[in-house]
């Protein structure tokens, strides 16, 4: 059956410090609800997708404290994936959509993260990770970087290539007026920067973000369609896994959507993928099946996945690297963009040439938790279900 | 040792320790875990050394002032 998306907004991106929790989730909602032309009274659940909101902010039972904030009584249910929890909101909006229960589903994607001391962020999001990981004192820099260590030596993968995802996507967000950190980098600025877990350096790493973001998703035909929705788990812990040179449970949930959307993954024309540290946009670029094991640091450096470059465009607003990650928020975020390149309002982002398919992935931790959303504005072409 | 990174930026309770490694380390039995490698010459960091395993202080104290302790790594 069609999942159509009727609306979409996503707040600006970043230090947010004249913004409390209420106004951002407001603001999203209420941009959403103006964009699908509804009223508030329409939607009939909302799905929140947040990590932090007790730690930071010490409000739990979430999805009550929104629509009590809202006037509303509808069901209204927070889900929490780590980092993934914006998609698992989309995700589980869909799943309620599918079900029939419910017409119209707003997910929300929603985080507060910088007006804590960065320790504290880091002990936070250490959550996601397993208890060894903790006691080992490791990061999430930390976790990418051992997994790009093994990368590298596996692959023949360098520190150039990986400077690579994030000159390319800073100089997407200079686009993106939403964006954290509207600036270029050159290649030399990122292999120049501060060490932060060897070998990853300052701008191989996403940032700290406040931000929202939400979709409004129905039953009804709309110009922007929801052809896939998958997720999959493993290990939190990278000890868990049977190898760290590639996420598995991307692997899985994009097979799954690919097969359930009925298309190849050469098919896609803009994908937003969870770029956490620009060794994952390498690993999700191959997982995903774009390219070969091996091959992504090759082809970024051919200036591939770049706007202006021909085939596969990859993270328009900035990904994670540079539009900023404020946690909850990104999944919805990556839905929101590419809503807006498949309607082709995506402004001085817009990719070039006809966009008739996109993917998001976003991505829980260090892979536990992987989601995978396909997008299309074809009619019923690719309605295979 | 199948992979290692330096930490430079602590979590909170770490502070102390900062900067300091850690690896991903295959055991034996083929159980895989996280660890910090400690009394290490970082010329020698490399995959695949052998490491041993030894008892230490993990953490900064609590205010009970109780030590935790647990497995850290030691080249071999």
């Amino acid at each position: 059956m069609t999942i159509g998306i009727a609306g979409v907004y996503t707040t600006k991106f970043g230090e947010l410090w004249s913004q409390g929790f209420a106004s951002l989730m407001k603001e999203a909602i209420y941009g959403a609800l103006e964009d699908a032309n509804l009223e508030i009274k329409n939607l009939d659940a909302i799905y929140v997708g947040n990590m932090l909101s007790g730690n930071f902010g010490d409000q739990e039972q979430l999805g009550a404290a929104i629509s009590g904030e809202l006037g509303l009584n509808i069901p209204a249910i927070k889900v929490e994936a780590a980092c993934a929890s914006g998609g698992i909101a989309v995700h589980q909006a869909c799943q309620a959509v599918k079900s029939g229960s419910y017409q119209t589903v707003l997910a929300l994607g929603i985080e507060k993260m910088t007006d804590y001391a960065p320790e504290e962020v880091a002990a936070g999001l250490m959550q996601a990770a397993s208890e060894d990981e903790r006691i080992a004192g490791l990061t999430f820099p930390a976790l990418y970087a051992l997994m790009a260590r093994a990368h590298m030596q596996k692959y023949g993968t360098t520190e150039s290539q990986l400077a690579l995802v994030a000159v390319k996507n800073h100089f997407h967000a200079s686009l993106n007026c939403k964006a954290q950190y509207p600036f270029t980098l050159t290649k030399q600025d990122v292999l120049n920067s501060t060490c932060i877990a060897d070998p990853l350096k300052l701008y191989d790493c996403s940032p700290i973000t406040d931000g929202a973001s939400a979709v409004i998703l129905t039953a009804k035909n709309q110009q922007v369609k929801i052809l896939a929705s998958q997720v999959a788990t493993d290990s939190t812990g990278l000890a868990g896994r049977e190898s760290i040179t590639e996420i598995k449970a991307t692997k899985l949930a994009s097979q799954k959507a690919f097969a359930s959307a009925n298309i190849d993954p050469q098919e896609i024309n803009v994908a937003e993928l969870h770029d956490c540290f620009t060794i994952a946009e390498i690993l999700a670029l191959e997982d995903i099946g774009f390219v070969k094991k091996g091959e992504a640091g090759p082809r970024l450096e051919k200036g591939q996945f770049k706007l202006g470059s021909k085939g596969l465009i990859v993270n328009t607003s900035g990904g994670l690297k540079a539009a900023g990650h404020p946690v909850g928020a990104t999944g919805v975020k990556q839905v929101v963009e590419i809503v807006e390149q498949l309607r082709g309002s995506a402004g001085k982002r817009q990719v070039k040439g006809e966009a008739k398919l996109g993917l998001t992935h976003n991505i829980g931790g260090s892979g536990g938790t992987a989601v995978i959303h396909i997008l299309t504005n074809k009619g019923k072409a690719f309605n295979k279900n | 040792m199948l992979s290692w990174t330096i930490v430079r930026t602590p979590p909170t309770g770490f502070k102390q320790f900062a900067p300091y490694i850690v690896a991903l380390i295959e055991l034996k039995s083929g159980v895989k875990m996280a660890g910090q490698l400690v009394d290490c010459n970082i010329l020698k960091l490399k995959s695949g050394v052998k490491v041993k395993a030894v008892l230490r202080k993990v953490r900064e104290s609590s205010k009970e002032g109780i030590i935790p302790y647990g497995i850290k790594f030691k080249i071999k």
